[in-house]
């Protein structure tokens, strides 16, 4: 084992020169490296292998100080320095237990260091960097039946591609990091307990000193929430438990491991956001709510009926308890007295269960609850609705599974009920507007079933076995979640946004060149020629603002960015109204004929009869040039940020990228080629296509809207859409969307025949008034 | 002129469909199916194996009337080739099948093989999560959801489960001393059980031919697979390997866990270089870091296999200390594939 272990770290040691060279482009790995070689030694230490675990420690330690430790901040740098210092007297002294404590200090002060550079990079916009250290980290424990998430590395990516905030990216990281933590801390204390019970002293130590480092990362978020005082405290409870696990003192250790339990009860260190605070409020009323009724069918005359239903009250309570602790800081903040009022109010409700008291009782106690939490839980939080809806009736279908595997078809078939009743009152209103296929088919499954699966309703009457049940709850749930996903975001294909980005696109290149054409074209005579150059320098002066307001108007949003879905449906707003105001322009040719003489008039002014050309001459016609293809870059920037909202900036530039390779294949054929195109049908084809733009835009606005709140929602009775229709045409089987689309249509098609009309009308006129004339 | 721009339009079109295509996961995952089904065949070799010599004890059993001393005394030969056959081809098979359950056990349309073949507890023990099928002898007794069916195999095979025993020691090495695991099974348990075995394997091998492997399969065999390393280390910890005689567990008595823990891994690292490519294209630096963990996890595990294998019996207390770092590489690997998973949005089945 001996001979083992010093092979072992005489290979670490050739390769560290190699490993430095290589590391600092990639912590994460060099971090692992470290914990490896510190593992070697504990394993070279336990085997009595003093010498090679000596060995392992100074150059691990090497490895560090070589790579790792100057981007690190001051108090890691020296609390890593300690770290390393206590495993080398650790090893020196043979002490295993003492080397794990120390062994788990150096890393976890490696992941705080790497958090907090993480955390500053994201501050900064700095993604790049945050991607590069990001890796260092722990993730959630997970198993075969629960899967690690990707919120932070997902955030860094968006705050990368421009889609997220620095201070958004930065509350979903910590938020990340910091749950994983608070998760690792949770289990680091559990493992600790077991391995004292078996009596493995070294684990007891590790996770000990594991737990204590956790503590280290979320300290900061613990002194926020509860003082320097009890921070204070806490630190000190973890220190005497790593102290007691490596002294093998057992009472202090159980004592210091209740101290710990009892301070960090109730304690949060991943702040929430306001979708999750929106999304607790909502569990919270509605679980609270679920309580007295659930109790109220498992008791009579002051004796418990169905052991079943008070088991599905204490359930509910349960997760409104959950809920409201994880809301607890924000309610006390917002009204202190009301938030203690319910948390004594809350293990009153269990106390009340558990005492058998009289249904009316105990509704009273939720009564007040709700109406303290009607009271100082925010407006807009408790209109919330979709994704809590969906939570309760997902843990009422889990009631479903269970009393199948007790074989108690009747409490079944109740909560199946209670699943669905849940979906009647709530959700199903929305799904019918939105997707009414989901809704059929959620109902289906519910009642008769699909063609690939039998309904729940038929099962539990056929008393059917517990994996055929779980079989139809899954299939339930997977609806479930689709249906949480669609309601919350809305989200239109990919390609349709980057199809709808490239006829804007297209078509205001398309006007653009058509302007410097025309313009170009009357220019032909030797002399009118050298006016061309400020023309054309204009002209790229307009395309370096374009991309700058781009530039402008994507800062603008990401400032406005919190503002969420009303700012989609704000900016919507917009670009529809402009929308509107240009197809009415294309056929009362304001926008096209008058336009382009306008041009040409003002060009007729400046170089006019002019032999020599002056500075005013020059100025006057960049400006022209400017002017006559800004006007165009503008309005695309405008229209595409909605689209950017709807898609984000990535998908967004494909579809501009693809527009703007359209107007290069038009200019070169124009410009290089001289080949005159059919332009006028050209420009009523993308004006058609702008016409459908319209209409996806209003249909897509009016589900944002729906989904804020700015507007009911009416499904229309025997329409079903499929869902692919609402993606990528905005056709959602609602009354306003399909009113305001139909609006839209007609008020393009009416300005169209209007157009027409007044042309008529202007060119009857001459022949009206010669008439007149010859009359008198 | 109009034919040029119906020409363009359709050049648009094609264009504008490049990069949204190009952004789906186009990968090819055949090796992962090539490898499943190489040693299914294998698999398949030993499972035949196995339910021939358990036909041939049950037959001379039969011919005994179950009368086991009899048999012993009057067959003993005979009994012995046909008990060492059919431990020769568990020995054969579960190592095989320990190759492949990365993919089995993580690819949700073939996992339930796993419960019943390799993983799944009786239903006595998880009335929930169990096995789902019942084994009926050919005496017409049944066995309730038994386990699963390399655990009852080694339990009637070794003697572990008495209920799988005929109670008749057997002298199989010829060493004149009664060893671990020297008894006659149980004809109708040994037989009922073969033959199930290979009849789920064949069901398998279908189940698998069948399969096309997505880049959501392969993923999610990754981290549901990975991050096991505490349940295989706990056995390990548990099994007569580590506990000795004090061992409560009947399974894991004639292979270490630490081999079957080598095999799993061996099946993963063959699924993540199928995808390899695509996290490549996510992040190079990730692809290296998990491509080098899944290689010192494999490593590691080995190298104290081989520790054991030269004659190290690990304590109780170390054997937890190297399960639980075991543990630590896992999670983290698990979760740098998931990080991938998430940046090349491939959904990770629940």
């Amino acid at each position: 084992m001996m001979r083992r272990s010093l092979i072992c770290l005489t290979l670490c040691g050739l390769l560290l020169p190699t490993l430095i060279a290589s590391a600092i482009a990639n912590p994460p790995q060099t971090a692992e490296q470290i914990r490896q070689m510190l593992f070697n030694a504990q394993v070279a230490l336990m085997s009595g292998d003093t010498q090679a675990a000596l060995q392992a420690v100074d150059e691990s330690h090497q490895l560090y100080a070589d790579t790792l430790d100057d981007p690190l901040d001051t108090r890691t740098q020296e609390s890593l320095a300690a770290a390393f210092e206590q495993a080398r007297d650790a090893a020196q002294s043979g002490n295993a237990a003492a080397f794990a404590a120390a062994r788990s200090r150096v890393w976890s002060n490696l992941l705080n260091g790497s958090s907090q550079i993480v955390l500053d990079a994201v501050v900064r916009g700095d993604a790049a960097t945050a991607a590069q250290w990001l890796p260092l980290r722990d993730f959630r424990i997970s198993t075969r039946f629960s899967r690690p998430g990707a919120d932070a590395t997902l955030a860094v990516q968006a705050l990368a591609a421009g889609q997220m905030t620095p201070e958004d990216a930065r509350t979903a990281v910590q938020a990340d990091l910091f749950d994983t933590y608070q998760a690792q801390l949770n289990a680091a204390l559990i493992d600790a307990g077991e391995a004292a019970a078996k009596g493995f002293a070294t684990r007891r130590s590790e996770e000990a000193g594991l737990a204590a480092g956790y503590f280290g990362i979320l300290a900061g978020a613990y002194d926020e929430q509860r003082g320097e005082t009890a921070r204070t405290e806490a630190q000190a409870a973890f220190t005497m438990l790593v102290e007691a696990a490596v002294s093998d003192d057992a009472a202090t250790f159980e004592q210091a491991r209740a101290d710990i339990a009892a301070l960090l009860t109730g304690f949060r260190a991943a702040p929430l956001s306001e979708k999750e605070l929106t999304r607790r409020a909502g569990q919270l009323m509605r679980f609270i709510a679920l309580v007295p009724v659930e109790y109220a069918r498992g008791v009579r005359n002051g004796a418990v009926i169905s052991d079943l239903e008070i088991q599905e009250a204490l359930t509910f309570h349960e997760g409104g308890t959950a809920a409201f602790l994880d809301l607890q800081n924000v309610l006390l903040e917002r009204d202190a007295e009301a938030a203690q009022r319910i948390a004594v109010l809350l293990p009153q409700v269990l106390t009340q269960i558990r005492a058998v008291v009289e249904p009316a009782e105990l509704q009273a106690t939720v009564d007040e609850i709700h109406q303290l939490l009607t009271n100082i839980i925010p407006a807009e939080w408790q209109t919330g609705g979709g994704a809590s809806d969906i939570d309760v009736i997902v843990s009422v279908l889990d009631q479903v599974e269970t009393a199948v595997a007790q074989e108690d078809y009747t409490r079944a078939e109740s909560a199946r009920l209670e699943a669905y009743a849940l979906l009647e009152l709530g959700v199903e209103q929305r799904l019918r507007g939105f997707m009414p296929d989901k809704a059929a088919h959620i109902e289906s499954l519910f009642w008769q079933g699909t063609g690939e699966q039998a309904g729940l309703a038929v099962l539990l009457a056929e008393r059917a076995s517990l994996p055929d049940v779980r079989s139809s709850v899954t299939d339930l749930k997977a609806a479930f979640d689709e249906a949480r996903l669609m309601l919350g975001s809305g989200q239109t294909a990919p390609a349709a946004v980057a199809g709808n980005a490239a006829v804007i696109v297209f078509r205001e290149g398309l006007e653009a060149v058509l302007i410097l054409a025309s313009l170009l074209a009357s220019m032909r005579t030797a002399e009118q020629r050298r006016y061309r150059r400020p023309l054309l320098a204009g002209a790229a002066l307009a395309f370096i603002a374009t991309i700058a307001s781009w530039w402008l108007a994507t800062n603008l949003l990401n400032v406005l960015l919190p503002l969420g879905e009303t700012l989609e449906a704000i900016v919507s707003l917009i670009a529809i109204g402009v929308l509107l105001l240009i197809t009415n322009w294309f056929f009362h040719k304001v926008y096209w004929v008058g336009w382009m003489a306008n041009f040409h008039s003002r060009k007729q002014r400046l170089i006019g009869g002019v032999v020599a050309i002056s500075i005013g001459q020059t100025a006057g016609l960049v400006i022209l040039g400017f002017t006559s293809i800004y006007r165009e870059g503008f309005e695309t920037v405008l229209f595409l940020q909605s689209l950017v909202l709807e898609a984000g900036v990535g998908v967004v530039l494909q579809g501009v990228l693809l527009g703007l390779l359209g107007t290069a294949v038009v200019g070169v054929i124009t410009f290089a080629l001289q080949v005159r195109l059919p332009y006028k049908k050209m420009l009523v084809v993308t004006g058609v296509m702008i016409g459908g733009v319209l209409l996806t835009m209003v249909g897509h606005t009016v589900h944002v809207m729906q989904s804020i709140g700015w507007l009911p929602i009416t499904p229309i009775q025997g329409l079903y859409l499929p869902y692919w229709m609402g993606t990528w045409f905005g056709l959602f089987a609602t009354w306003q969307g399909i009113i305001l689309q139909i609006a839209a249509t007609t008020f393009v098609i009416g300005s169209y025949f209007l157009a027409e009309y007044q042309t008529k009308r202007q060119r009857s006129r001459p022949h009206a008034a010669v008439e007149s004339h010859a009359a008198l | 002129m109009n034919k040029l721009i119906v020409l363009l339009l359709i050049l648009l079109l094609v264009i504008g469909t490049q990069p949204i295509a190009a952004q789906e996961n186009i990968v090819d995952l055949s090796a992962i199916k090539t490898y499943l089904l190489d040693k299914l065949a294998e698999l398949q070799t030993g499972t035949r194996q196995l339910e021939d010599a358990a036909g041939v004890y049950y037959a001379l059993a039969e011919a005994q009337a179950f009368d086991y001393e009899a048999l012993w005394a009057e067959h003993r030969t005979e009994a012995t080739d046909a008990l060492l056959n059919a431990r020769d081809a568990w020995l054969i098979a579960s190592p095989l099948y320990e190759q492949v359950e990365g993919v089995v056990a993580g690819v949700p349309s073939l996992s339930e093989f796993d419960v019943i073949l390799d993983a799944g507890a009786s239903g006595a023990e998880d009335p929930e999560g169990g096995v789902p099928f019942d084994l009926t002898l050919r005496d017409g007794r049944v066995l309730e959801r038994p386990g699963n069916l390399f655990g009852v195999l080694e339990g009637t095979l070794w003697g572990t489960v008495e209920a799988y025993s005929s109670g008749v020691a057997a002298d199989l090495n010829v060493n004149s001393e009664v060893d671990f695991g020297e008894v006659l099974p149980d004809a109708n348990v040994l037989l009922a059980a073969a033959e199930t075995m290979n009849q789920y394997t064949t069901d398998l091998v279908a189940a698998s031919d069948a399969w096309e492997p997505t880049p959501e399969d392969a993923f999610t065999a990754l981290v549901v697979m990975v991050p096991t390393m505490s349940e295989y280390f706990a056995a390990w910890r548990d099994s007569r390997f580590v506990a000795g005689a004090e061992a409560t567990r009947t399974d894991f008595v004639v292979i270490s866990r630490l081999a079957d823990i080598q095999d799993i891994l061996g099946g993963l690292i063959v699924v993540y270089d199928s995808v390899s490519p695509m996290v490549t294209e996510a992040d190079t630096n990730q692809d290296t870091q998990i491509q080098q963990g899944l290689l010192d996890l494999h490593t590691y595990v080995r190298d104290l296999y081989s520790q054991e294998q030269d004659g190290r019996v690990f304590t109780a207390e170390e054997a937890d200390l190297f399960g639980s770092e075991a543990q630590g590489r896992a999670q983290t690997i698990t979760g740098q594939i998931a990080q991938v998973a998430a940046l090349l949005n491939v959904t990770l089945a629940e």
